[in-house]
């Protein structure tokens, strides 16, 4: 099995292995927060977070970069999820989630920093990933064999592009008129 | 009209009442609606939230949260279907898309045939289906109300020769804004919300908003009243509710009146609550087209494509084919993928028309409590039911082809896009089942099922429960089998047929 050149030596979980226990610990309520290391990240400055912690919110924040990457990298009219500050959409729609749906999202998002790498043969944390490896290891969950995993992806998903797509500033991209309703006489774009 | 806000209450309130209709949506109104008019003191209680036109801003990130339990995010419990329903003051009969069709002759026969449900015939419910028909203005849509995606399936269906036609709707004075699952700025639905609850609280009903109901109480085989909680602006408890009545009304929905049955304990020697759960799950497909569509634009459905659809019994055609098109978040969402690629699907969003292909399905799902007391829907597709669910995204498929689309899509890991027939035809549609394909559910029904049998249904033909006297069901749960179509019609007018008999026993 190949291994990412900085990690450590000797990790030996197969991917099969890797997913198998990334759901059971979704479906098992074992707690991936329990098995990740949560020192090393810090909350930006001037941010304050709802229900996420500090790990959490870097997951969310690299994720989002990847989800809605541009299609036209370097196009400054593109915004980008930083500037739409996704992430704190994010934080601020799951306080509102039932507690148990908000408990699975964290724990997948636990998945996603910690063991979905390990099971694309990186063992590298998601977030210090680069974006191609970042990309791949995102993949690797959209296409898994778990459903559950699946579902966790989807599910982070719907929730980025809630907070990209609320946006008026990204309607013009994909050439939405936006909501009649307080519409500005010049358009939403 | 005038509604009390739970969230306004201050301190806990105890009530005695003749009646109590749990939910406001197409059931509970039209329930409240006739205990009031027949004189009797009767309440409503709703959990969500009262909205009036103003609210309704046509925003996707304000009104699902608004309009939608557990914020639109609802879903079976392997996640394998989004479950969308209503919450708040005329349940989802404020966001849905207005399309009325009455439950089709063949459906009531095969209720009283195998069902045992009696006094409920196609003569029988007429009159009923005529005055629901005639309370929320029931017209047919007219072809000049009928939008670029909707004109695209109508021209698939000619093409073909498939049996295809124009839906009818409950809107007057329709701005086609195209807003309509978040609420209609412009009040043109003749809804619950409209027309049904002003009506009932004309007639001397009161409304809570923000309560949630947590148990029916019944004592000695008798319904004495409901326990529930006063919700604030955030959807916390701050005050206790409670209400004595003779009579009570369950219309919380086929899962919020099962999730209340089973929570309250309510006797269920058979095992049958909560049971035989229907969903009429639907898969999409996307046609990209050379010229813009925009179908955000209109009303988003006004046609229908029935080839795919019998109701004949043992048929094997159990697919209603409609457009389905989404704002940009929902759109977003269910576009396969992510990323760079992503993006630039999504610039082809005003050239996609979306058809969705839901399942008259058979699959015997189920509601039950889960620990932190919110309902839990298990449902697992049945064989026979996804091959009917890959017959009718092959069939949308071919529509879109007919009509001209350039490519098409069904939404998968990997997606699958066809140009031609001949490549829709070897296509191997075996991955078409949940989990490999996004699937949205808008019509739960059963749960307590009408029938004469207790030993396979949960309440009378009368809509009152087998075994706890004065406790009526009077929402989407009433149904023994799905119904292959549009479910409010047959909704209002089953609460219609149910009403007179929570009146009589709330007279006492
Ligand atoms: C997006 C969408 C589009 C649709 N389009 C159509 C259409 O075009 N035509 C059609 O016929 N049907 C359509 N439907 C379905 C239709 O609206 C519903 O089937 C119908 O409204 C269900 O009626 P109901 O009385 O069973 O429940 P609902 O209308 O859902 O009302 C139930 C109410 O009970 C409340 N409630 C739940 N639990 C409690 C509790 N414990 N205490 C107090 N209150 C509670 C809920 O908040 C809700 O307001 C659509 C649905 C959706 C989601
Ligand atoms: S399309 Fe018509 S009914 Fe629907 S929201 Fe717009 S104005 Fe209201």
């Amino acid at each position: 099995m190949r291994q990412d050149s900085g990690g450590p030596a000797g990790t030996k979980l197969g991917r099969r292995r890797v997913l198998a226990l990334g759901a059971a610990l979704l479906v098992l309520g074992g707690s991936a927060v329990a098995v990740v290391r949560t020192r090393g990240y810090a909350v930006p400055a001037g941010r304050t977070l709802v229900v996420l912690s500090a790990w959490q919110l870097a997951v969310v924040e690299d994720a989002a970069r990847r989800i809605a990457a541009p299609d036209r990298p370097g196009d400054a009219s593109i915004p980008t999820p930083d500037a739409l500050d996704v992430a704190g959409f994010v934080d601020a729609w799951m306080a509102h989630m039932p507690a148990k749906v908000r408990r699975d999202l964290g724990r997948f998002l636990g998945y996603l920093e910690h063991l979905a790498p390990l099971a694309c043969a990186m063992t590298t944390r998601f977030t210090r990933l680069g974006p191609d490896e970042q990309d791949r290891v995102l993949s690797a969950v959209e296409a898994s064999s778990s459903d559950l995993l699946r579902a966790g992806f989807e599910g982070l998903k719907a929730l980025v592009f809630m907070g990209y797509y609320r946006d008026p500033r990204t309607w013009g991209l994909v050439g939405f008129d936006g909501p009649q309703v307080g519409r500005p006489a010049e358009g939403w774009r | 009209m005038n509604v009390l806000r739970g969230r306004d209450l201050v301190g806990d309130l105890s009530l005695d009442v003749d009646a109590i209709v749990v939910g406001t949506g197409a059931g509970g109104s039209i329930a409240l609606r006739e205990l009031a008019r027949a004189g009797l003191d009767v309440v409503a209680l709703e959990e969500g939230a009262f909205s009036t036109v103003a609210d309704f801003d046509q925003r996707e990130d304000h009104m699902l949260p608004r309009l939608f339990q557990e914020m639109g995010g609802r879903a079976t419990e392997d996640m394998a279907i989004r479950v969308l329903q209503g919450r708040g003051v005329g349940g989802s009969t404020v966001h849905n898309t207005n399309l009325c069709k009455r439950t089709p002759d063949a459906i009531l026969e095969l209720w009283a045939r195998e069902h045992g449900v009696e006094g409920a015939g196609p003569a029988e419910m007429r009159p009923g289906f005529e005055a629901i028909e005639r309370d929320l203005s029931v017209s047919l849509i007219e072809p000049s109300f009928r939008n670029a995606n909707n004109d695209l399936l109508r021209a698939g269906c000619e093409a073909l020769g498939w049996r295809g036609g124009p839906l009818a709707h409950n809107r007057v004075g329709c701005a086609q804004s195209g807003f309509c699952e978040l609420g209609c700025a412009f009040d043109a639905k003749q809804n619950a919300l409209k027309i049904v609850l002003p009506q009932a609280v004309a007639a001397g009903a009161r409304v809570y908003s923000d309560v949630r109901v947590e148990r029916v109480l019944f004592e000695a085989g008798c319904v004495t009243g409901v326990q529930a909680v006063a919700l604030d602006e955030a959807g916390a408890p701050h005050a206790r509710v409670l209400v004595r009545a003779r009579a009570i009304v369950l219309a919380a929905s086929a899962v919020g009146s099962a999730a209340l049955a089973l929570a309250s304990g309510l006797p269920d020697p058979h095992g049958q609550l909560g049971r035989r759960l229907r969903l009429h799950p639907g898969g999409i497909v996307a046609g990209t087209f050379d010229r813009a569509v925009e179908g955000w634009h209109g009303i988003p459905q006004s046609y229908e494509c029935t080839e795919h659809l019998s109701f004949e019994p043992g048929s094997d055609r159990r697919v209603w084919i409609v457009p389905a098109f989404a704002h940009p978040i929902g759109a977003a969402a269910t576009m396969p993928g992510f990323g760079a690629a992503h993006m630039a699907a999504m610039r082809t969003y005003p050239r996609l028309a979306v058809l969705t292909a839901m399942v008259h399905d058979e699959t015997s799902g189920e509601v039950v409590v889960g620990d932190d007391g919110r309902p839990v829907l298990r449902y697992r597709m049945s064989d026979a039911d996804q091959a009917q669910l890959a017959r009718g995204l092959a069939a949308c498929a071919r529509l879109l082809l007919a009509a001209g689309a350039r490519e098409v899509s069904i939404p998968a890991i990997p997606p699958r896009r066809v140009r031609s027939v001949a490549e829709l035809d070897a296509l191997d549609l075996s991955f078409a089942r949940p989990h490999a394909v996004p699937l949205t559910a808008v019509h739960p029904m059963g749960t307590l099922r009408l029938g004469e049998d207790p030993r396979r249904s949960v309440v009378r033909s009368t809509g009152e429960h087998h075994q706890v006297r004065g406790l009526f069901v009077a929402d989407g749960s009433l149904f023994p089998t799905s119904l292959g179509g549009p479910p409010q019609i047959s909704i209002y007018a089953f609460a219609l047929h149910v009403a007179p008999h929570a009146v009589e026993r709330a007279r006492g």
